[in-house]
């Protein structure tokens, strides 16, 4: 593990996005978008309130922390190869995936902002009610669900090494997570097939761990318990780390092998 | 006049090649294909799970293929000066004796086709999938009310691209406008859900002419029956247009007096 690489990672990130921090409202507005629509769809142009308004809320905080780390995540080594520090990253003494991990948890960091201004403007226009049973183990959750998902986008920037189309691809991968993690529809709602799918990604498990502490009556997807949302969660982030790590030494060989580090 | 139409000719045609270079045309098929089958199966499962009966989830999807205009030929349009920013053509197309407005007018021919193909994609799933009924379906004003709408987005998306010559970033605007119709133009729900001070924004944008009128033709309407629809959304189509005229002399004056055309 090498952390002064993982720290060189997340400082840089950090640097790039505070020189231009308005990248955060690009990932802020479709998930924001999808709450407001969902919150409407079920007012029939009436009342709006209920326990429908708080689950459209969290939803849209998920959705919000999913739209920050694919866009953060794909954008990653694209930037590298436009800006030409892709070639003299990958020829320094340091493997890749530990500053794309830096990068991530600073996508981490941001994503939990972004969900949290959904919740805000959420309580402000709706008065949504967020009345959360205890905070800290509601934000573990949030905090749990944002690493599960930015293991998802480390493996996506891994990947995304291999191609100069990632910021173009990337915009398939954002609705399949909206319907899959069941962050505004509940995954009972999905055919038997893409449950089998969902039941696989850590953030399904992530999703529902915060549902499990910010709702009163919530039961659970397939009826399990909060201890197995937490297992589930935390076992299938870890093994996507892993399984990212393992592509990105793969790609790196083949990237060094064949001298297309910085084709574009 | 020939002049003016030789470099649209020459601009839409360098925009295409290098669109292609970079995503070759089938990949940004399958893009589309997939990014517009997983949003309208989104909205289509959600209108499902909230259950209102005013919206069912043909509304949902004869909205949602009108809105898949707006998220290719909208956000394309809007975000061509960030495009150039970019790839560092901005200052060369500027200290050409060629005027912008019509260097950007030409480049959104792109938008346009894509937003054709992105319709004709979203109509088939509409019918194969969804189970859309287009039995009744006037198909021929359909396809002007297509053609309509794609013109005036891009007219659209030139003033509001014309503004992000002078931000760092049209990034914002577009996703903002890419997006917002799906909230506000009648795509999921009837506008008249929104807050009355929302439905004058509503108003103010073609899209939600588009969504009617499409409404209209898929029940069978003839264009003389949709006449007002159309004619409102091709007058705000113009009207933008003329707009981002004006908007190009003007950020153009102020980013050259700045000296920040390519800042970014």
């Amino acid at each position: 593990m090498n952390l002064r690489a993982i720290s060189a990672g997340f400082k840089q990130q950090a640097i790039q996005f505070l020189a231009d921090p308005q990248w955060i409202i690009p990932s802020l507005i479709s998930p924001f978008l999808m709450t407001m629509v969902m919150i409407f769809l079920s007012s029939g142009g009436t009342t709006i309130e209920g326990p429908v308004v708080l689950q459209a809320v969290l939803g849209g905080g998920v959705l919000g922390m999913w739209a920050s780390s694919l866009f953060s995540s794909s954008s990653s080594v694209s930037f590298d190869r436009i800006n030409g520090t892709f070639e003299p990253m990958i020829g320094s003494g340091t493997r890749i995936i530990y500053v794309l991990i830096g990068r991530s948890l600073w996508s981490t960091f941001i994503g939990l902002l972004n969900a949290f201004i959904v919740f805000f403007i959420a309580e402000l226009m709706f008065g949504a009610g967020m009345h959360v049973e205890n905070p800290m183990l509601f934000f573990l959750t949030l905090l749990m669900a944002m690493l599960s998902l930015s293991s998802v986008g480390l493996l996506i920037s891994s990947l995304f090494v291999l191609t100069r189309k990632g910021g173009t691809i990337s915009s398939i991968l954002e609705y399949p997570l909206y319907v899959l993690s069941g962050a505004l529809i509940p995954i009972s709602w999905l055919p038997g097939w893409m449950q089998s799918i969902s039941v696989t990604l850590a953030p399904t498990w992530g999703v529902d761990a915060i549902k499990y502490s910010a709702l009163t009556d919530h039961t659970g997807i397939l009826g399990v318990s909060f201890a197995t949302d937490i297992f589930m969660c935390l076992a299938l982030s870890i093994i996507l780390i892993l399984l990212s790590y393992v592509v990105m030494l793969y790609v790196e060989r083949k990237v060094l092998r064949d001298g297309t580090a910085t084709r574009y | 006049m020939s002049n003016i139409i030789n470099i649209m000719v020459s601009s839409a045609k360098n925009d295409f090649l290098s669109k292609f270079a970079i995503v070759h045309p089938l990949t940004r098929l399958l893009v589309i294909m997939l990014t517009n089958l997983f949003s309208m199966y989104f909205f289509f499962l959600l209108a499902g799970y909230v259950g209102n009966p005013d919206v069912t989830p043909e509304y949902v999807i004869i909205g949602n293929v009108v809105q898949s205009v707006a998220t290719s030929t909208l956000y394309s349009t809007s975000n061509i000066s960030r495009t150039e920013k970019h790839t560092g053509t901005l200052e060369p197309i500027l200290s050409s004796p060629a005027k912008l407005f019509h260097v950007f007018l030409g480049k959104s021919a792109f938008g346009i086709t894509m937003g054709f193909v992105s319709v004709i994609v979203s109509l088939t799933y509409a019918v194969l999938l969804f189970g859309v009924d287009f039995g009744s379906a006037n198909l021929g004003a359909i396809a002007v009310v297509t053609v309509l709408t794609c013109l005036s987005l891009a007219g659209m998306g030139l003033a509001i691209g014309g503004i992000g010559i002078y931000l760092r970033t049209a990034s914002i605007l577009a996703s903002f406008f890419g997006y917002i119709g799906l909230l506000i133009c009648g795509v999921n729900f009837p506008i008249t859900y929104l807050p009355s001070w929302l439905q004058i924004f509503s108003y103010g944008m073609p899209l939600t002419y588009a969504v009617e009128a499409t409404r209209m033709a898929v029940g069978g309407a003839t264009l003389s029956m949709m006449a007002n629809p159309l004619m409102i959304m091709v007058s705000l189509g113009a009207l933008y247009l003329v707009i981002s005229w004006f908007m190009f002399r003007f950020f153009e004056n102020i980013s050259r007096k700045n000296g920040k055309t390519d800042s970014f």
